[in-house]
């Protein structure tokens, strides 16, 4: 995270260190929200993108960290109701209750190996509305409440509440078929 | 406010998930930017060609049909297509909210009012072609049916398939999901207003 914007000169610079440095976590984020592979590949692209086109406006009133997770999820927000919006059969997004719910009655014997254990995760993680998807994100990414509340426009205490319930939800669908497969 | 620990084994694996993660150059985004809007602006002329189509052959029925229903469903042909031109040009232009300057909330509600608005649109647009095509249909019998038995039929079919379309099945779509976007900014102000603390 230690990147000094006032030193880098060029917008094409400060691009370069940052998907150095965060371009595993914006790879991640691109995962979490869209499951195809092609058109995972155009939404990296796409934020990749638009990270690169807003440097041009970054004025450090936020941290940068901040600005390249707001970017990057606002603009994968906008990926998936644009996904969303054509289909009639597109899966609707799981409120907490429904994701909840949706535990109790997976099948224990769908993943056995860890690629199978990070597609579920994955699929779970994919199946979220977009703000839960957010908090949840941010949070793997090891940001603390107070960033992740900068990010998403939600109270600290909001952020910190939202993250112990989906986390319970996403451990224990983790937990009931999969720990033997880690 | 920390946030407590995840378990170590399902970081490592979430970790994992971005293992392969796609490279691009600064050239190669400074060449997509210039891509999109080449294909924005193709995408706005080939919207233009289209319904300039539209426009000149009602405005041809105007001067080829001589009948009084026909000429007004041109005019009005030719008034609503022009609306629609100026309503979807106007819609491309509408940006969203700077992404780095909007908290996710109030990106993700702006972006569903967006899209619910674009569906509102679409459910008005739709609504004109009924009246334009049963007028200029009904002009056309009155004109043609005594000389082409067969062109009453064949327009009253075109009719009823176009009233079934324009009138019933596509509002009655956007409707449903303008609808369905509205409750999912309905749940999202509520959930706003009950934690009250939003910040830009």
């Amino acid at each position: 995270m230690g990147i000094k914007v006032d030193r880098l000169e060029s917008q094409d610079e400060l691009y370069r260190q940052v998907a150095d440095e965060y371009g595993a976590a914006l790879a991640r984020l691109a995962y979490a929200y869209e499951a195809d592979p092609d058109l995972r590949r155009d939404l990296s692209q796409e934020i990749h993108l638009a990270l690169w086109r807003s440097f041009g406006k970054f004025d450090g009133r936020c941290s940068l960290r901040t600005w390249i997770y707001r970017v990057a999820h606002n603009v994968a927000t906008s990926h998936v109701i644009r996904q969303t919006k054509g289909k009639r059969n597109a899966p609707a997004f799981l409120t907490l209750e429904e994701a909840e719910a949706q535990a109790g009655n997976e099948d224990i014997e769908a993943f056995t190996n860890r690629r199978q254990a990070l597609t579920r995760l994955l699929a779970l993680v994919q199946r979220l509305d977009p703000l839960d998807r957010q908090v949840i994100l941010a949070y793997f990414e090891d940001l603390d409440a107070e960033s992740i509340a900068e990010i998403t426009g939600l109270s600290a205490a909001n952020v910190w509440s939202k993250i112990h319930r989906i986390k319970d939800v996403l451990i224990r669908q983790f937990y009931r078929g999969g720990r033997n497969a880690l | 406010m920390p946030c407590d620990e995840l378990p170590d084994d399902l970081r490592t694996l979430w970790l994992e998930a971005g293992k392969d993660r796609p490279v691009f150059s600064p050239d190669q985004l400074r060449k997509d930017t210039e891509r999109l809007q080449a294909r924005r602006r193709r995408g706005n002329a080939i919207l233009l060609v289209c319904l300039s189509i539209f426009v000149a052959t009602f405005a041809l029925g105007f001067f080829l049909v001589h009948n009084t229903l026909s000429r007004i469903g041109s005019i009005l042909a030719v008034l609503a297509f022009g609306f629609w031109l100026v309503n979807i040009l106007l819609e491309r232009a509408r940006t969203s909210p700077d992404p780095g300057e909007t908290s996710a909330l109030l990106f993700y509600r702006a972006e569903l009012v967006r899209t619910r608005d674009a569906h509102r649109q679409l459910l008005w647009r739709w609504l004109l072609v009924p009246p334009i095509n049963v007028l200029f249909d009904f002009g056309l019998v009155q004109t043609y049916a005594k000389r082409f038995p067969f062109i009453a039929p064949l327009e009253w079919s075109v009719s009823a398939f176009v009233l079934a379309v324009f009138l019933v099945w596509l509002p009655v779509k956007h409707l449903k999901v303008a609808r369905k976007y509205q409750g999912r900014i309905d749940a999202l102000d509520a959930a706003i207003k009950s934690n009250g603390e939003v910040t830009k």
